[in-house]
């Protein structure tokens, strides 16, 4: 693969007649700028145009966008609210654990107000959930598991074993049988492992 | 039908260690007919798999037709939902009191959880008064929450007391024997004088008399009756009688 060049912001990439602009760069008077420092990157979408991006390093680091559906691991929950660390998007890993919060009332799609968060959530449960909002630069990235299909996947009993959903609000635990509440998600058959 | 009851049976009433296991070895049946039978594991028991584990040290107890469950000893309390306890108010902040119940945590009360609170008109808490609640939320994993009202909205003997009287803890096995419907301790300090008496699940117990010194004896009385049988307790308790009278 030929070398990467490197370019700083304000750089003129090239026009817009050649490449779509991507992420880092910026169109100005029929041009296409870049705005960040780093690599500059064109890869072929499958339109008639490639598209160039600028990229800080040449793995392309993924954020959280609103509407990315994520998994992430439960750290404390409160009876308003549970703080989640965000581990995944999608499919690809996170370098850094970004912080995350779900509301009560985010929490399923009916009778909102009837939410107990003990009853959801546990601290150590690994969750899937949808990003409805980035925050501003005080408070964390804005989750939901309003859907079916969003929720609890993995989470230990109190003796220590992992449960095994039966319902959309129960999990059981194999070794004493006891049964605890759990906002579950309805995970896909081909996701499952057999 | 017995193999289960009887492996319980003949440990009831002795004292078990945490880690003691009852293991159920169904007997080979040539008919291919196993009863099944329930059985219900209080606290201090739990089940693991095909066994039944103890978890808490203490003495084996049975409750006709199927519940067993180990009877400990215990000074520790660990707020439980819906327990009424007795509180001291630490602090004040913004609309929370933030009660100590001798847990691990503080517990919170809010303004609004009295009998007749409004935002206009608060509740004349102050830091440093008993309270009398009950827990809404407690568990491991949240700070646990008080309040001062039943599901009605009414007090029910619940909120502030206090201004004498003497305060003090004792374990969590006579609280529970101070609370039994009918209690013999109660009935034979009924006796001897008249006093006022709160009583908290954890382990905290609130007494008034008429005079300081009546007070101290209902107390001493109170404290010593946790490690004496019933015997011993009337004996102590008529010569106490014959002596203040």
């Amino acid at each position: 693969m030929s070398p990467m060049k490197l370019c700083v912001p304000g750089e003129r990439l090239c026009s817009t007649e050649d490449c779509i602009p991507g992420t880092g760069t910026y169109l100005r008077h029929g041009y296409i700028f870049a705005s960040l420092t780093g690599y500059v990157l064109r890869k072929n979408e499958g339109e008639e145009l490639p598209v160039i991006s600028v990229v800080r390093e040449t793995e392309t680091q993924l954020l959280p966008d609103v509407g990315a559906i994520v998994t992430c691991k439960v750290t404390s929950i409160n009876p308003r609210f549970a703080k989640v660390h965000i581990l995944y998007v999608g499919s690809t890993p996170l370098k850094d654990r970004f912080r995350g919060t779900i509301r009560k009332e985010d929490v399923r799609a009916t009778e909102k107000d009837k939410v107990e968060t003990y009853k959801s959530f546990r601290p150590g449960d690994i969750v899937l959930a949808k990003v409805i909002s980035l925050g501003d630069v005080q408070s964390n990235y804005l989750l939901t598991t309003a859907e079916n299909e969003l929720g609890v996947v993995v989470a230990h009993s109190e003796a220590g074993a992992q449960m095994v959903p039966i319902s959309w609000c129960e999990m059981q635990c194999p070794r004493t049988h006891a049964k605890e509440f759990r906002k579950v998600a309805r995970v896909q058959p081909e996701y499952l492992q057999a | 039908m017995d193999t289960i009851h009887a492996c319980f049976k003949e440990k009831i009433g002795e004292v078990l260690l945490p880690g003691d296991v009852f293991s159920f070895r169904l007997p080979e049946s040539g008919d291919g007919s196993i009863k099944t039978e329930k059985i219900i594991c209080g606290p201090g028991l739990r089940r693991n798999g095909e066994e039944v584990q103890v978890c808490k040290s203490g003495i084996l107890r049975h409750k006709q037709p199927n519940m067993y469950w180990i009877d400990s000893q215990q000074r520790r309390y660990v707020p439980a939902k819906g327990e009424s306890v007795i509180g001291v108010v630490t602090s004040k902040s913004g609309d929370i009191f933030k009660v100590d119940v001798g847990g691990s945590e503080q517990a919170s009360l809010s303004y609004l959880a009295f009998e007749g609170a409004t935002k206009r008109n608060r509740p004349n808490v102050q830091v440093g008064d008993l309270v009398y609640g009950q827990f809404t939320i407690a568990n491991k994993d949240m700070e646990p929450e008080l309040v001062c009202i039943d599901s009605c909205g009414r007090a029910n003997g619940m909120g502030v007391f206090g201004a004498d009287g003497l305060l003090f803890k004792v374990s969590l096995g006579l609280v529970r024997r101070l609370l039994a419907p009918q209690s013999e301790i109660i009935k034979d300090l009924e006796k001897i004088f008249p006093f006022e008496l709160v009583v908290g699940m954890n382990g905290r117990v609130w007494v008034k008399a008429k005079t300081v010194q009546q007070t101290l004896i209902v107390t001493n009385l109170l404290e010593t009756s946790e490690n004496m049988t019933s015997q011993q307790r009337q004996t102590l308790f008529k010569r106490v009688a014959e002596g203040s009278l």
